[in-house]
């Protein structure tokens, strides 16, 4: 199956800014730097729905702005449908999606559809094109009757759903999820997960990267799992082939999580 | 620069900003409370004792109209790049946008237009009233004149925005360029009262100041009708301000961008 995800040796450090108080008080001391993403190697399938789990704090959001250019690795490499994220940016942007639970991304007194024309040009859709595009994912999305609302006015499930389709603007192949569920209600965020994992990941074979600190929505609809603790890869696999790395074949997620977070070896599986 | 996103850009600012149109009308009557205003100030004043006034040909009040009315362009290239930047990322609509195929220098720019179209606006309703209400004749003005004036004027003064929003690209608050400039351009450039009769210390200060042959120029063109090889020296002078600016803005700019892609900080504010 081909790869489309490929990081390799990944590190990324921070190092974090002074107050004018401390340089001023420490003006020789260099600040300590923070190992956010600490030798990350793993590959994502073409198709897959994996999912990036961990506490806060894990590096799983710096990961996902790393896969999605936005922030800058410090060493390593991490390929993207064959492209690099640091020489190839245009291209990696053209190719994927990024949805994030953030509802502030878009801007609240257009409606729907003003929205999603503004982003579509962005995306380099003509004006038909991006008419037509609008059409055919609200759609597929459901929230044709929601397009000429304002975005305050609608509800925040709705909005989740706009984010989607921003995403899916430019038929991209490979869409990064960031807790796109975390301040959804159970059921709609149930809902989403299905349309993911359905629509998304079976019909249209898309690659999705899953971020989430929120263990109950794993199971069902993971391909493969990926566990990030204090910048590491912990863990990486299918839910029973980890069970039985840790030899807990009946072990509930939450003590398989616990397990890999505390155990002292990386790469389980 | 595709000029569909380009459009996409001034239609999105143009659709939020009429969202709010109750500002739009009280920003005009602004407009003519300062242009009356300035009318009766203009009633003490004897030009006759302004010896630069008088090289002019007309009295305090057509002066001061083009110097408040086209000021604006000024305070819009110091805080349209810098502020649009700040507000798309303390509303998170900066992060959906950097992750389309859009360069960064396109959005930048193409999100403060909007601000220079409705700068270009108000300088007309600021010329309107004046000559509707306060009789100020604008039938010698040399509209080609006043034109390369003005282009040169605003990139010449959108470098300087540029170089400014780098700071806050970096910084996030307390850029010095637009502090320094803000606090200096109504004193120095010629605004409220020519710099002629400023000490010759203070005096050689507006010479570094782009506003000040920007002004000059379009009083002669405008009220004076001047053609544009007569306002070769402040075309001129422009002109050397665009060639040393644009591109240290570039370099900057582009400098500011790869430190917040290391640092992680592109999005925060």
């Amino acid at each position: 199956m081909d790869c489309t995800i490929k990081v390799t040796g990944l590190t990324k450090q921070f190092f974090p800014s002074r107050g004018i108080y401390t340089a001023l008080l420490h003006p020789l001391e260099k600040p300590r730097p923070i190992l956010a993403i600490d030798d990350i190697t793993f590959e994502v399938k073409k198709g897959e729905f994996i999912y990036l789990v961990g506490p806060n704090g894990a590096g799983k959001t710096t990961l996902i702005k790393i896969m999605s250019v936005a922030v800058l690795p410090t060493s390593g490499r991490a390929m993207v449908n064959g492209y690099d994220v640091v020489k190839d940016e245009s291209r990696v942007k053209a190719s994927i999606g990024l949805i994030s639970g953030d509802e502030r991304s878009f801007y609240w007194r257009l409606t729907m559809r003003q929205n999603l024309d503004f982003f579509a040009a962005l995306y380099n859709l003509s004006a038909v094109q991006a008419r037509i595009k609008i059409e055919e994912l609200a759609n597929f999305l459901d929230i044709t009757s929601y397009l000429d609302r304002r975005f305050q006015e609608c509800s925040t499930g709705i909005k989740q759903r706009l984010a989607i389709a921003r995403a899916l603007l430019n038929n991209p192949s490979v869409l990064f999820m960031d807790e796109p569920t975390k301040s959804l209600d159970p059921l709609t965020a149930r809902n989403l997960r299905d349309f993911i994992k359905d629509r998304l990941v079976r019909e249209q074979k898309k690659t999705v990267v899953f971020v989430t600190h929120n263990l109950s929505e794993v199971e069902d609809f993971a391909d493969r799992i990926v566990i990030m603790y204090q910048g590491r890869i912990k863990a990486c696999g299918t839910i029973p082939d980890l069970r039985q790395t840790i030899n807990s074949p009946q072990a509930s997620l939450e003590e398989l999580y616990g397990k890999i977070i505390n155990s002292n070896s990386d790469a389980v599986a | 620069m595709p000029l569909r996103k380009v459009f996409a850009f001034i239609k999105k600012e143009f659709l939020v900003k009429s969202s709010y149109w109750l500002a739009f009308i009280f920003s005009w009557l602004g407009i003519l409370v300062s242009v009356a205003t300035f009318y009766f100030i203009s009633k003490l004043l004897n030009p006759e004792n302004i010896i630069s006034v008088k090289e002019y040909g007309i009295g305090y009040f057509p002066y001061v109209l083009i110097g408040i009315a086209f000021a604006g362009y000024f305070s819009t290239a110091m805080h349209a790049f810098s502020g649009k930047i700040r507000h798309e990322q303390v509303t998170g609509t900066l992060e959906a946008m950097l992750v389309t195929p859009t360069r960064l220098s396109t959005i930048i720019i193409s999100l403060s237009l909007w601000d220079f179209i409705f700068t270009s606006i108000n300088a007309f309703i600021y010329l309107f009233f004046g000559a509707v209400f306060f009789k100020v004749s604008f039938m010698q003005m040399n509209i080609p004149a006043a034109l390369v004036i003005l282009i040169l004027t605003i990139v010449s003064l959108s470098s300087i925005g540029i170089i400014s929003a780098s700071f806050i690209m970096v910084f996030k608050k307390g850029d010095p360029i637009s502090w320094l400039m803000t606090m200096s351009s109504g004193f120095f450039s010629g605004v409220f009262f020519p710099v002629d009769i400023l000490p010759l210390g203070l005096r050689v200060f507006s010479y570094f100041f782009p506003l000040t042959y920007a002004l000059r120029g379009l009083r002669h063109a405008i009220l004076q009708g001047y053609a544009i090889r007569m306002l070769m020296p402040d075309i001129a002078a422009l002109a050397v301000f665009c060639i040393i600016l644009v591109p240290l803005s570039m370099k900057l700019f582009g400098y500011a961008v790869k430190r917040a892609k290391i640092s992680g900080s592109l999005t925060y504010y």
